[in-house]
């Protein structure tokens, strides 16, 4: 691996996952040293675990982080408000697979939706036309299903009662996918054993990660020093107001500092903000560019919610993949309904450990064991959909809670928005009709789980004094700081965000790859 | 008996009157039929392995034991009676931390998985690829591919 010198002015990329990675990757691919700090581990697949609270120990980011506002989340789980990965590879190592692409409409909400109160709308400084052709290079690489030829998965048992409830209610956009796990052999890496296990990290390295794919060929172009177990926890800057080095202790704890010639920021939305909020400095007292004060405001999760229906004939859903089922009738923008904006209806399964943890969280005695009793009798689905950013929703530094280094936690503020909690309300409705019309005996409402979709936070704006960085996720305020993540996004859409991460991530990268050949980075 | 049930147990985990009253709030918390007491016990005893912590830890945990013995719970053979109780002390430390932590061992138990029909790790078995992924037969044949007319 190479190594590239401390003091040497380098492209440091904060994040390995599926922002980080990707930049990574492009970036090394067209010629350009990067180094990668990576504040977890460098698990392999070989290290995962096929169980729900070990891999979960494995995996999940831990660090202290409190909760506040009205959201269920802060009651349920006050210590976790998101489920997402510190280890080499980031959230793509847990992910799922779901890979639709944004509507035209979502880059725009504030003109389409017109003025929703308490929301802080705004359109996005790209259209849907900048990213299609990074679309295509996204699904390319992660072997979408349904797309540029990649044969579909196969219905798995819970695929079955989703489509078959799906076509009974008068649906007609299911399908097992777009879905980012190879149903055949592709690119270097197996067709899927169906095992059931994508939270836990996939062992037979199936599904698209930057772990399996971005990561490896990184490093054999030999541009790449990885340095995993490498928490940054600031990025400081010259007289110049340009940042010129990254902060990072190592699992012992000791300070390092790399210098370097653009800083490229992909810690996933909550450690981004914080990572920002924390390089405070007298040019810029309110954190790291953040004159405009919308560091870490705007925050947004998905509408988010489950159903889990019981039979009376076996489902077995935990075999197979988790996530390859989806339905689009409900993603549009259609205001008759109640709400703006619209959502997915995906399968869901968890094992009985995470169930019973996490179905109806607090609950006890012989109503909530009615539902765990039917557990092989029991169909699973999520639904997510584009909640209103607001301003208050956002993640500050605690007064109190201090991570394992001495640093002021992230706290975490959410609450749901009225439009949110239409649309929950709506979307539990139907699907619990879309399991009925299959002879469900009964269903649950399950609330949201801890945020796996964490976006806002640094989004992206025309005018510097609405967001925080411009339409290549460059700091409006710091010329050399750029944001690689999902906390770039300057509304949330319906969609699962990975593969617009990715596709943003692409796009940065050739935008960077540009800049820093022709001298002027 | 009436002695026994007085008794105030300093360390609960080694007290088998104590480790039996625990496993009964657990079954009584997450009623299952089929399952066998074992499988409460290993949830009870992994209550009191995690309140074994500092000094007040132990004496808030031993302390609410005590009580609930000295209550008559673990006397009550009516189910709807032994659940009214614990509907009584719901909102106790006691019963909040014995019913999160009983809940994840209960339900993170193979015996618990084989009871409920969940099959536990896959991958060493080659997934479900020829095990069953698919072999719902109640239901039609569905489509997998997209809409056409929607595309």
């Amino acid at each position: 691996m190479k190594k590239i010198a401390n003091d040497e002015a380098a492209v440091v990329i904060i994040g390995s996952g599926a922002g980080g990675g990707t930049l990574a990757y492009e970036l090394t691919a067209a010629g350009i040293p990067c180094v990668v700090l990576e504040a977890g581990p460098f698990l392999k697949s070989e290290d995962y675990h096929n169980n729900e609270w070990e891999a979960f120990k494995q995996m999940a980011w831990l660090d202290a982080r409190t909760t506040s506002g009205s959201w269920r989340v802060a009651k349920d789980f006050p210590g976790l408000p998101a489920w997402i990965v510190k280890a080499v590879g980031g959230s793509t190592t847990h992910w799922s697979g779901a890979t639709p692409r944004f509507k035209d409409y979502e880059f725009k909400t504030k003109t389409t939706y017109g003025d929703v109160p308490g929301a802080s709308l705004l359109d996005w400084p790209i259209t849907l036309a900048d990213l299609e052709p990074y679309y295509d290079r996204a699904e390319i690489a992660m072997g979408s299903t349904h797309r540029h030829g990649r044969p579909a998965l196969p219905a798995n048992n819970n695929y079955k009662v989703f489509a078959n409830g799906a076509e009974r209610v008068g649906y007609k956009l299911y399908a097992t996918g777009p879905y980012a796990t190879n149903a055949e052999p592709y690119d270097g890496r197996p067709a899927s054993i169906q095992d059931g296990f994508n939270f836990q990290g996939d062992k037979n390295k199936s599904k698209w990660s930057t772990l399996v794919r971005e990561i490896p060929r990184a490093l054999e172009t030999g541009l790449l020093d990885l340095r995993p177990d490498s928490h940054v926890v600031r990025i400081t800057h010259g007289a110049d107001g340009k940042a010129d080095a990254v902060l990072y202790v190592d699992k012992e704890g000791n300070l390092h500092r790399q210098a370097a010639r653009v800083v490229c920021v992909a810690g996933n939305s909550i450690e981004s903000a914080r990572l920002l909020l924390l390089s405070d400095s007298n040019r810029f007292p309110k954190g790291l560019a953040n004159s405009s004060d919308q560091v870490g405001r705007n925050y947004m999760r998905h509408m988010t919610g489950s159903v889990y229906a019981r039979f009376d004939k076996p489902v077995r859903m935990f075999r197979g993949e988790t996530m390859a089922g989806i339905i689009a009738d409900e993603a549009g923008n259609d205001p008759a309904r109640g709400f703006v904006g619209g959502y997915y209806m995906e399968t869901l399964s968890l094992g009985p450990s995470f169930l019973a943890s996490f179905v109806e969280p607090g609950a006890w005695g012989p109503d909530f064991t009615e539902i765990m009793e039917a557990y092989a009798n029991t169909a699973g689905m999520w639904i997510v959909g584009e909640d209103m950013p607001q301003a208050t929703n956002r993640i500050t530094l605690s007064d109190t809670a201090r991570d394992q280094w001495g640093l002021a936690a992230a706290n975490v503020h959410f609450d749901d928005h009225a439009n949110d909690v239409a649309m929950r309300d709506y979307a539990y409705d139907h699907a619990q009709k879309l399991y009925d019309a299959v002879g469900a005996v009964a269903s649950h409402r399950t609330p949201p789980y801890p945020s796996t979709h964490n976006l806002g936070t640094c989004r992206m704006s025309e005018r510097p004094e609405d967001g925080v960085c411009d339409k290549w996720g460059r700091a409006h305020d710091v010329s050399n700081l750029f944001i690689s993540d999902g906390s770039v996004m300057t509304t949330g859409g319906a969609a699962n965000p990975t593969l617009t991460i990715v596709a943003l991530a692409i796009r940065q990268a050739d935008h960077l790859a540009a800049k820093l050949k022709a001298g002027e980075l | 008996m009436t002695t026994k049930r007085d008794a105030f147990a300093l360390d609960p985990g080694k007290d088998e009157a104590s480790r039996r009253l625990l496993a009964k709030v657990v079954r009584t918390a997450f009623p299952h039929k089929t399952f066998p007491d074992a499988v409460y016990q290993r949830s009870a005893d992994a209550v009191l392995a995690a309140a074994s912590g500092t000094p007040a830890q132990k004496l808030g945990f031993a302390a609410a034991l005590h009580e609930l013995a000295q209550s008559g719970f673990g006397g009550l053979n009516d189910e709807a009676a032994a659940l009214a109780h614990l509907k009584s002390i719901e909102n106790t430390p006691f019963f909040a931390f014995t019913r999160a932590t009983a809940l994840v061992a209960l339900y993170d138990d193979p015996e618990v998985w084989a009871l409920l029909g969940y099959e536990g790790p896959s991958f060493d078995k080659g997934g479900y690829i020829n095990r069953g992924f698919n072999d719902l037969d109640w239901l039609p044949e569905v489509r997998i591919e997209e809409y056409e007319a929607g595309k």
